[in-house]
This record gives C-alpha cells, sequence and structure tokens, in this order.
C-alpha cells in the first residue's frame, strides 16, 4: 500500500463519522524506485490531505524531512516534490494493518494490500 | 481505396526463389513502403487509427470488414509498429481487391484461388517479413511458437514487443538463412537442412453469405499453390511464414502476418475467467483521456488487466485497482509484480503508479470526491455474476461511484454486456451521471457496450438518486420505451 492511497481511504464501519485518517501499523514496510514526474506531483499536492500524508510518513518512520505545511511556491521546488514523490509512490507497506481512529477497527494488510472488507454486522 | 492488382511480370519472386536466403542485392537496403494491416477489437478502430497517427503519423483506413485497419509505412520505421498498444495482430499486405469478382462455381472459385498465388506480388511483403523477423530477434523476443500461451503460474510468453521504453533499433539488410528457426543448437547437419527449408500456413477467414466455398476449402486450396510455387513446407503449427487470405464479402486481401501470437495477452501473466484483452483496455483507457495527476480507480478489477495497462501507457496518472474476491487481488498483485521484475530486467525503473485494495464495491473505503476517473469491466451476467444480482448491483454501483467521483471534472469509462440493466439504471441517475457515447465492442463472442460517462457537478447526497425511489408511472414509461429499443 502506498501512501497516496491510504491518503484517499477511510474507515466505512457503520455509525463511523471520523474514519479517517486511518492509523497505520506497519511491520514491514520497503522502499521501491518509481519514475519521478515533477508535474505529476506538484498537480497531486493540491489534491492531497497534507496533514494526514505528513502523519503517515512519520508512522511509518519516512517523514525525514518532509514540513508540517505546504512551502510556498512548491511547484518549482524540485527538491521538496522529489520528497514528497518519495513518500507518495516509493514508500509502500506490504504487512501490517489500517486502524479506524474512531471505532478501533482494525484492517490487514497482507502483501500490500489493505483488506477493506467489512463483516456483516458492520455494514 | 481502389483494387491495385500489379502487373504479374513486373515484380515477381520466380518460383524457387527461397525468402529465407538473403540476396545481395543493393535493392534490399533500399526503403519501400508498404501497407499494413492490423486487427483492432471491433469498436475500437477509431481510437486505433488515432493511436497510429499519434505515433507513426500515418494515415489509417477503416476496413468495412469490421475489426480491421490499414496504413502505410516504410520499411525504415517499420519497428514503430511494434509500439502501438491498440492492435491485435499485424500483417504486411501483398495484396488487396476492393471488389474482387467471384466466380459462381465452387471448382472455378478455388481454380482460380489457385493461380492467384502465382500471380501475386509477393516480393516486397516477404522483405517486410524479413525485416521483421529481424527486428523480433533484436528485442530478445522469446519464440515460444503456439504453444507459448500464458500460463497460470509460469511464464508470459513474451510476445514480441509492446514495451514502451523498447528504443528502436537501427536496421540491418537482412541476415542469411541460418538465421531461420533454431532454437537450442540442434546436430549441425539436420539443422542446416531444416533452417532452409521454409514452412508455412495459410490462415483465412471468410465471412459473407455470397461465398460457394468454405475457409477450410480456399486455405486448402490457396495453399497447395502456394507450396507449389514457391516449394516452401506446409505446417500448421510450426510455421516461419503465416499467410493470411482475408475475405469479407467482396474485399480479399492477402498478407503475411508480421505477430506470431495475438499482442492482446501483453501485460497478464497470471489468468482469471474474465480476464480482457489488454487492447480493449487501451482503447477504453484512451477513452477516458487519463490526464497528468489523474486519479484512476478500478473498483471491480479482477486480475487488473486494466489499471496495469494504465499504468504502463498512460503513466503520469495513478491507478488502484480493487475487487472483493482473495484471487482477484492476488492475481493483480503477481501481474503488477511480474511486469516489475521484466521492466527490472530491461533495466527500467521498475515500480508503477499502481496499488491494489480489497473491497467492497457498494461500499467504498474512499473519501467522497477524491477519484478523477472511475474505469471498470463490470460483471456480465453470462460470464460472471447473474442477471438477477446484477438488477441490484447496477444502481448501487452507479451510485457509489458517483459518489467517490469528482462532481464536474470526473468520468467513467464502463464496460457491460447487460445493457438492458445498465441503461434501466443509467436512467434513473440523471442527476449524477450524464451519459456521453457508447462505443459498440464484441467481448469473448459477446456484444457489449463501453459507455463513457460525465459526473454531473451535483454534489452526492443532494439529488433525488442518492434516495432509492419508488417507480413512479413516468419510469415504467420509459423503460419500456428503452426495453423496446434494446431487444
Amino acid at each position: 500500500m502506498k501512501l497516496l492511497t491510504h491518503n484517499m481511504l477511510t474507515s466505512h464501519v457503520k455509525g463511523v463519522t471520523k474514519g479517517y485518517p486511518l492509523l497505520i501499523k506497519a511491520t514491514e514496510v520497503k522502499v521501491n524506485e518509481v519514475d519521478f514526474n515533477p508535474q505529476f506531483v506538484s498537480r497531486m499536492i493540491p489534491k492531497l490531505e497534507w496533514s494526514a500524508l505528513v502523519q503517515a510518513a512519520d508512522q511509518l518512520g519516512h517523514r525525514q524531512d518532509l514540513p508540517g505545511d505546504l512551502v510556498p511556491d512548491y511547484e518549482k521546488n524540485e527538491d521538496f516534490l522529489k520528497k514528497v514523490h518519495r513518500v507518495l509512490l516509493e514508500v509502500e507497506v506490504l504487512e501490517g494493518c489500517l486502524q479506524c481512529p474512531e471505532s478501533g477497527r482494525e484492517f490487514p494488510i497482507s502483501r500490500g494490500i489493505p483488506n477493506m472488507l467489512l463483516n456483516e454486522d458492520e455494514v | 481505396m481502389s483494387s491495385h492488382h500489379e502487373d504479374p511480370a513486373a515484380e515477381q519472386t520466380s518460383p524457387g526463389d527461397d525468402p529465407s536466403v538473403s540476396s545481395t542485392c543493393e535493392a534490399d537496403s533500399a526503403v519501400i513502403t508498404v501497407t499494413i494491416g492490423a486487427t483492432v477489437p471491433t469498436g475500437f478502430e477509431h481510437t486505433a487509427a488515432e493511436e497510429i497517427k499519434e505515433k507513426i503519423g500515418a494515415d489509417a483506413r477503416i476496413s468495412k470488414d469490421r475489426g480491421r485497419i490499414y496504413f502505410p509505412i516504410t520499411t525504415d520505421k517499420l519497428f514503430q509498429v511494434h509500439l502501438l498498444r491498440s492492435v491485435d495482430n499485424l500483417f504486411v499486405v501483398v495484396d488487396e481487391y476492393d471488389r474482387y469478382q467471384f466466380k459462381e462455381s465452387k471448382e472455378e472459385m478455388l481454380m482460380e484461388l489457385q493461380q492467384l498465388a502465382s500471380k501475386l506480388p509477393w516480393k516486397n511483403a516477404l522483405k517486410v517479413w524479413e525485416l521483421n523477423r529481424t527486428l523480433k530477434k533484436k528485442k530478445g523476443h522469446r519464440k515460444g511458437g503456439n504453444a507459448a500461451r500464458a500460463k497460470p503460474s509460469g511464464e508470459t510468453g513474451d510476445v514480441a514487443a509492446a514495451d514502451a521504453e523498447q528504443q528502436a533499433p537501427p536496421l540491418e539488410t537482412p541476415p542469411a538463412e541460418a538465421d531461420a528457426k533454431t532454437e537450442s543448437a540442434p546436430d549441425s547437419e539436420e539443422a542446416a537442412a531444416e533452417a532452409k527449408l521454409t514452412k508455412f500456413r495459410v490462415t483465412c477467414n471468410r465471412a459473407g453469405d455470397k461465398h460457394s466455398f468454405s475457409s477450410n476449402e480456399a486455405a486448402r486450396d490457396f495453399g497447395g499453390a502456394v507450396q507449389e510455387f514457391f516449394q516452401w513446407k506446409a505446417d500448421m503449427t510450426k510455421f516461419d511464414i503465416e499467410v493470411l487470405l482475408n475475405i469479407h464479402n467482396e474485399e480479399v486481401v492477402i498478407g503475411i502476418a508480421l505477430t506470431e501470437e495475438s499482442l492482446h495477452r501483453r501485460n497478464i501473466s497470471h489468468f482469471g475467467p474474465t480476464t480482457l484483452r489488454s487492447t480493449l483496455c487501451y482503447g477504453m483507457l484512451r477513452l477516458c483521456k487519463p490526464q497528468v495527476s489523474d486519479v484512476i480507480l478500478d473498483p471491480m478489477c479482477g486480475t487488473g488487466a486494466i489499471p496495469l495497462e494504465g499504468a504502463i501507457e498512460f503513466n503520469s496518472s495513478f491507478y488502484v485497482a480493487g475487487d472483493n474476491n482473495d484471487m482477484a487481488v492476488n492475481r493483480t498483485v503477481n501481474n503488477i509484480c511480474h511486469i516489475q521484475k521484466r521492466r527490472a530486467g530491461k533495466g527500467s525503473t521498475p515500480g508503477l503508479p499502481i496499488d491494489t485494495v480489497q473491497w467492497d464495491i457498494c461500499n467504498l473505503p474512499i473519501k467522497t470526491s477524491s477519484v478523477d476517473i472511475i474505469i471498470t469491466d463490470m460483471p456480465f451476467g453470462k460470464r460472471m455474476g447473474s442477471r438477477k444480482k446484477n438488477w441490484d448491483l447496477y444502481p448501487s454501483c452507479l451510485r457509489e461511484m458517483a459518489r467517490v467521483c469528482r462532481p464536474g471534472s470526473g468520468k467513467a469509462v464502463l464496460l457491460t454486456q447487460d445493457k438492458k440493466c445498465f441503461a434501466k439504471a443509467i436512467s434513473r441517475m440523471g442527476g449524477l451521471w450524464r451519459k456521453v457515447l457508447t462505443v459498440w465492442v464484441n467481448v469473448g463472442g459477446l456484444h457489449a457496450g463501453v459507455y463513457l460517462l460525465k459526473r454531473t457537478s451535483a454534489t452526492f447526497g443532494q439529488t433525488p438518486e442518492d434516495v432509492h425511489e419508488p417507480r413512479g408511472a413516468a419510469d415504467t414509461q420509459l423503460e419500456d420505451r428503452n426495453d423496446k429499443e434494446l431487444s
């Protein structure tokens, strides 16, 4: 699971209103090389929940020096964009789980695949 | 295009000329123009023509015979055809007849086909065939012959190209006959003798109700004449040259195949029961015109064919492949890993902009309005799911898809065979989805539709569609009319 995906995932357990962002408990993380496209990164940033991204990177110990707030004029800052690129696309959680912040329900991650299926009573 | 038939006396390959023996004539390195024929998924002929214009710069002509397009190319640019993602098979045209006058009787017709073999302008087409073989060898193409169909747990039969990163190899004059099909290193004398003998087969596709003969008969008789003329050996399974005889009503095209296996299974090594052809996936992706940073979801991804094709070919977007089925998500990950290993092996950056999640399409764990494009193959009543299930599934899907899709700019490209069910479901969703166009395609022999939808700018949760509505009189009338149109 990449952190870009994590940024979009939310808990949909019945009755939960504050199911975002999911907490990450990772037991195996991998870094994979992905081609850097600065335009992709700079256009993706406005679509993201920035604080959730930073928090997630932090939980994995891969925050490095990503700032808590967006730097102004980031579109032209290639160094910054490269850092964001790494965190969005290159860091992957292979094993672990995602936890709903409100209900505590855990969704396992195995082979990089989060299993978000709910049981009948949770729907 | 008008009938064009060259003077048989002029450009003729004389009998006894074995094309696998190269001549040292200067004309071999001269650039010539030929017509290439391509088979594409029916319904996506225009998409393929667009890709050809974009990547090769040629104007493609769409044949009346559905699923076929033709375009001119010079031999120095031949390698480019292997970069096309929308074509299933490629062949070089030997000759074509727009309005072939078929003889009335079967005997006369078959006799004519036999005579045709010796009159056709084979030379240029054979040169292109030879050149193409060289190109394939350079790419390290593994010749598995017909047996190399992808197996569930094994390797892919690596087909001739289709990797967008491949650089064009420089062209050389065709090599000598020793290059003919010898995979391992057998006894030298036997190998040399085997190698000298060119093996061929004829494949005939015939469509139309005014012919007095069958495709088998035509293939047999034409093939016999070809064998006689060239002194090649006929072999239906282990052939070097595949001659194509395509007859569609009055249109007759003779060609030589340039692709061994269909290119359409190129990305998938782990198949599922309903895996889509990559060429069809490519056609669907082109339809939604992925932009830089678009978030693209396939919420019923099966083995991941669509998002994987996207991640390779339209790689400035991000793909999330999802399914509720255990085997499906695992196969998707296996397919992704397979491609990444292949890329790493070729020295490219392995990682792809794609991720896999296990989820329920009717209750997506995705934030509202966070997705730009939804592209998927919806379950067909016959191959997966059931008609009754689709009745309930389609409206729920469309609603959930509308929720996660960005209002105003969002799009959906949905493939389904259950046109009735889909039309009914969409007719009640005018507040959320607007139908832009439909492409009619053929999927495994079943007639299906690819629907391009635009997400309206209405916020989810504020239109009547978000709530289940009881059927009113107006709805019934609309449905009756739609039913009549579709039956």
